[in-house]
């Protein structure tokens, strides 16, 4: 859609007539310079996926296996301070509470952050 | 374009001396510096050559390099940004002296300019490239991958906010358009 000339104004006549810049005589050279370099590089080595990936494998089988047994041990330690919770004192039950309030809002703030800067990259407003 | 995309590099030359022209210009209108016109259309040809088997060809090939381009020089003038100064600290054009008439309204045009410079990023990019796509919309919105309301938008702010400052474009175009109603 081209704006109608019945809505062009000053702003506009300034902003559209522009000096047209011719560029120097040497730019077209130094352009093709630098592509017939890019050209004659090496290409980049590939990332040795076949010898990566029994490696890359058992680390992350690795990992889901920590992953499962600290989940075990995360859940059991659950049952067992719910079950030993009764005999905590109220003040003891604050404390944990408000770190459990604390890492909440960390974690909420880390997403929000993590948001904002998805939505500001994909408007490249920055 | 075939042999280009063959990969021979001599062919590339062709794109080159075609598209330089438009591209400095277009640099010219993100940094008013001349040399650094030049630097960022460079990057912006190499780039091009870089990338070019990511051209689809279902779109333009002008279209597709606009966009490569205004990417490369937003992210040139993030890591090296313009000297420039901000909205209220931009010189205000004098009245011209009716003497010095022609001289006073193309310095003041040239300050116009300038001013754009010190529109916020968002509001400056749509201004730069809306006039350098001879003011269509359309094709501002696809340099910039942005839908065309969005451009609309931004515009109408960028323009608001040159016109604030500088109120002599507001007073200039109501005189026109009476004279234009008086006609």
């Amino acid at each position: 859609m081209k704006a109608s000339a019945t809505k062009t104004d000053k702003l506009d006549r300034i902003l559209s007539t522009e000096g047209e810049l011719v560029p120097s005589s040497g730019f077209a050279a130094s352009v093709m310079d630098r592509v017939r370099e890019e050209a004659a590089a090496p290409k980049p080595i590939p990332f040795p996926w076949k010898r990566a990936l029994p490696g890359m494998t058992l680390a992350a089988a690795g990992l889901g296996w920590c992953a499962v047994k600290l989940a075990q041990v995360g859940v059991a330690e659950m049952n067992a301070l719910s079950s030993a919770r009764l005999h905590l004192d109220a003040g003891m039950m604050r404390s944990v509470e408000s770190v459990g309030w604390v890492a909440a809002a960390l974690g909420v703030s880390l997403l929000s952050w993590l948001l904002a800067r998805r939505m500001i990259g994909r408007t490249g407003l920055v | 374009m075939e042999r280009v995309l063959a990969g021979d590099v001599n062919a590339f030359e062709g794109i080159v001396r075609r598209w330089q022209g438009p591209l400095v210009n277009m640099a010219w209108r993100y940094c008013r510096d001349r040399g650094r016109a030049e630097e960022m259309a460079q990057e912006a040809l190499v780039g091009a050559w870089r990338g070019l088997k990511q051209w689809r060809r279902e779109g333009s090939f002008s279209t597709w390099l606009f966009a490569l381009a205004a990417n490369v020089f937003r992210s040139e003038l993030k890591r090296f940004p313009t000297v420039d100064v901000s909205m209220e600290d931009a010189p205000e054009p004098a009245r011209a002296a009716s003497q010095e008439k022609d001289l006073a309204e193309h310095q003041s045009s040239d300050l116009v300019r300038r001013a754009v410079l010190a529109l916020p990023v968002r509001y400056r990019e749509p201004v730069v490239l809306f006039y350098f796509h001879e003011m269509d919309v359309s094709a501002t919105a696809r340099s910039m991958g942005m839908p065309e309301g969005t451009v609309k938008a931004r515009l109408a702010r960028a323009r608001a906010l040159l016109k604030k400052r500088f109120p002599q474009l507001e007073d200039q175009q109501a005189a026109t358009e009476l004279t234009h109603k008086e006609a």
